[in-house]
């Protein structure tokens, strides 16, 4: 595992036990993106595995009074905009754990602590983890966005990591993105609309 | 069947796995692999704790888990590889299988009440008519060698005689025919479906294993005799060049021969053996009126046995001058003879004036040369086979009156043979099988003639006494259903019509689903043998009626050689030279 790859981008504000929130500064907001795997370090040394599931930047009062002034000088509205009092919010949706050395792909025993780093998996991690594809159930949970968005975003990023990772395995019965794809439509398959949406979405992923 | 061919080993892989259904409704399977890769009457076999469950594919349907992901080509909304994906995961196969048959397996082969329960059980293993249904999801695959095996036995070169062979993987497919005898039977088709070519390898195969005397009753001259495929032209040979000790050809009257072949000998009926009832049966035919049987009485009681020479005799017309100078029937007249029986003179005259088809008739005589007609039974008592060729006499009005009048006089010596047996079984032997082989069996049997002729008492009630029919006809809508109800071997190749179809599932189970399966046959390739005398029914690609057929029946093999030996083994002079 190459911990060096790994980059902090955030800490943790509020979880449940099947998600969590972390806050980052503007310029930490770089790193992460809708779908990417990340992970967030418990004390008693597991790990708890999530999906950026959103990303939200509240306004507060001073932004609004800025917003409505017209023509602002860049120094003021740079220093405005990383310099802000409420984080950008990174929603994360919880895929899994690692406890004494072995993943599970399933809701962890507890959720982690406000304050805890959230960390962005590198490609080994990340095709580590998702090599068993069972875990996508838990993104079907997402019910307050486009879910078939995440998922795109989600596979894009898995599928290039699993092909960089892994170029040799590009037969149709080893290949990860259709393996992937397979238990994906498993899951779906009694949800004809979502279903449709889902793999509507996916076919942008083919034609690249 | 004590000696179980299946081992663990050597099964097929599954198809796919039950999913609902019942006895009634048939089992629905879900296929797990291409439904092109299973045929309808596909024998398949499901384990289900300690059972076996033996069956046929009746219907394929395709299905999915929604109907939309069917109803839309998948291939327009979505990627080749996502559509694919799709297809595989949403749409399927849905399997119907009748489940017709099923094995006590015992407990686990490893375990250690095994031994005991196969000693205690070795003789009591047998398939029984399904009574209960597999559980869900219970593996279904197709059958292999040893299922058949188990089911339907060994081919043995006599009695288990093999007719075809499983339409997918080509496992040959054997027919009781000691079993087959014992009740009588059918084969149907329509023209062309090969039934006369699988008739001809079933009367071989009785023959070979001699398990019963054969009568046939050839009306198109096509048993006997060696003849040429109308299809194809090639030599089609007959049972007479194969069997030439065993079967003996018989012509209807003077001179008729087999084609090439003389015939062994002929029959001549004579006058004596006609009965009224002979005569009535023909009312159809002949067109009788309601007082011919009153006329037909009154010679018998005047005439006796000679009542057919007297009638036929008889001049229709005849007239002289009485005393008195008036004209009146002469003496010889019909009108004389019917005066004095007190019999309407009209209608005894009508009636003499219809039966001038049967006083034309050469085979019907006076004095025949030889009693022909008895030695055909003492032929068929001795264990030979007789093929009755009719020659030119090919009308309904011949095929009626002859068929019925032997085949009465049979009736009367097998009864005798059988009472006799079972009176005294340490001095007289058991009587020997005997199958009366009937084409164009609609004529003898439809619905008017049925309750006349001596063949629906046969069909009814003659097994006790050793003798069955082997119907072969095109029509099986024409015949009696109460006939039809009685066969216990019904054997079909293709048939067009509706009610054809529906006459030969006729009181069996199943049989809405096997209506399908019968109406999709292969012409002269595929049958259906169904009914008591096969433990289920089974779609078959048939055996060819070739060189081939009569190298394996006679023990030979293919090559030259090999055949010489056979033919030298089944005592047939070697005229290869």
């Amino acid at each position: 595992m190459q911990n060096d790859l790994k980059i902090p981008i955030g800490k943790l504000l509020r979880a449940d036990a099947s998600s969590f929130v972390a806050g980052c500064r503007v310029h930490e907001l770089e790193a992460p993106a809708l779908g990417a795997l990340v992970k967030v370090k418990l004390r008693d040394g597991a790990e708890t595995y999530g999906l950026i599931s959103n990303i939200t930047i509240q306004d507060d009062g001073l932004v609004r009074q800025i917003a409505s002034r017209g023509t602002l000088s860049p120094e003021y509205e740079a220093d405005n905009r990383y310099n802000r009092n409420l984080p950008v919010e990174i929603f994360v949706l919880t895929v899994g754990y690692r406890q004494a050395g072995k993943l599970f792909q399933r809701l962890p025993p507890r959720p982690p602590f406000s304050l805890d780093a959230l960390w962005l998996c590198d490609e080994h991690e990340l095709c580590d983890f998702t090599e068993n594809p069972a875990y996508l159930r838990h993104i079907l949970r997402v019910q307050d966005q486009p879910l078939e968005e995440l998922l795109v975003s989600h596979l894009a990023q898995a599928k290039a990591a699993h092909e960089v990772m892994d170029p040799q395995r590009t037969n149709a019965e080893g290949e990860w993105y259709g393996k992937a794809c397979k238990a994906l439509i498993a899951y779906l398959r009694d949800d004809y609309e979502l279903m449709a949406r889902v793999l509507n979405a996916l076919g942008e992923l083919e034609t690249k | 069947m004590s000696d179980l061919e299946t081992t663990p080993t050597g099964e097929n892989p599954p198809i796919g796995y039950v999913t609902g259904g019942g006895l009634e409704a048939n089992l629905q399977v879900r296929l797990e692999v291409p439904a092109h890769e299973v045929q309808e009457g596909a024998f398949v076999v499901t384990d289900s704790d300690r059972w076996r469950f033996y069956g046929l594919v009746t219907d394929l349907q395709l299905a999915a888990t929604d109907e939309r992901f069917a109803a839309e080509s998948m291939d327009r909304r979505f990627t080749p590889k996502l559509s694919q994906l799709l297809r595989e995961e949403t749409l399927y196969t849905n399997l119907v299988m009748l489940p017709a048959l099923m094995l006590d397996r015992g407990p686990d082969l490893a375990s250690p009440e095994y031994p005991a329960w196969r000693e205690l059980n070795k003789d009591k293993i047998k398939p029984m008519p399904v009574k209960t249904i597999p559980a869900h999801h219970a593996p279904v695959r197709l059958a292999n060698r040893a299922d058949i095996t188990d089911i339907f036995g060994k081919e043995d070169g006599k009695n288990m005689f093999r007719v075809g062979e499983t339409r997918e993987q080509g496992h040959p497919i054997c027919l009781d025919l000691e079993k087959l005898v014992k009740r009588s039977s059918g084969i149907f088709g329509t023209t062309g479906s090969g039934k006369s070519f699988l008739t001809r390898m079933i009367l071989a195969g009785l023959i070979h294993a001699n398990t019963a005397a054969t009568l046939i009753f050839d009306m198109h001259n096509e048993y006997g005799p060696d003849s040429t495929s109308s299809d194809t032209g090639a030599a089609v040979p007959g049972l007479k060049s194969k069997f030439k000790a065993e079967i003996r050809l018989v012509g209807l009257g003077a001179g008729t021969s087999f084609g090439k072949l003389p015939s062994d000998f002929n029959l001549e009926i004579p006058y004596s053996e006609i009965t009224p009832e002979d005569i009535l049966l023909l009312s159809q035919t002949l067109n009788l009126r309601e007082t011919s049987a009153q006329t037909l009485s009154a010679l018998v009681n005047e005439f006796g046995q000679e009542w057919y020479k007297k009638f036929k005799e008889f001049i229709v017309g005849a007239m002289e001058t009485n005393d008195e100078g008036k004209k009146v029937p002469a003496p010889k007249s019909v009108a004389y003879w019917a005066e004095g029986a007190g019999i309407n003179a009209m209608a005894a005259e009508a009636l003499h004036s219809k039966l001038q088809r049967l006083f034309r008739s050469h085979y019907l005589v006076e004095t025949p040369a030889e009693n022909a007609l008895q030695k055909m039974i003492e032929t068929l008592k001795a264990g030979k086979h007789v093929i009755l060729s009719f020659g030119k006499y090919d009308s309904e009005l011949d095929y009626l009156l002859v068929t019925n009048l032997i085949t009465r006089k049979i009736r009367d010596t097998w009864e005798d043979w059988t009472d006799d047996y079972h009176r005294d079984s340490a001095k007289n032997p058991e009587p020997r099988p005997l199958v009366v082989a009937v084409e164009e069996a609609h004529k003898l049997l439809n619905r008017e003639m049925a309750s006349q002729t001596i063949f629906s008492t046969i069909a009814r009630e003659m097994r006790k006494y050793y003798v069955t029919l082997l119907i072969i006809d095109q029509r099986p809508s024409q015949i009696y259903d109460e006939v039809m109800s009685q066969l216990g071997t019904r054997i079909s190749g293709s048939l067009g019509d509706e009610s054809d179809i529906d006459a030969v599932l006729s009181g069996l189970a199943g049989r809405q689903a096997l209506r399908g399966m019968l109406a999709k046959l292969q012409p002269k390739e595929e049958v259906l043998m169904l009914g008591w005398g096969v433990p289920m029914p089974i779609p078959i690609r048939s055996r060819r009626y070739d060189d081939k057929f009569w190298a394996e029946l006679k023990g030979g093999g293919t090559t030259e050689a090999q055949r010489k030996l056979g033919r030298s083994m089944a005592g047939e002079p070697d005229d290869s030279d």
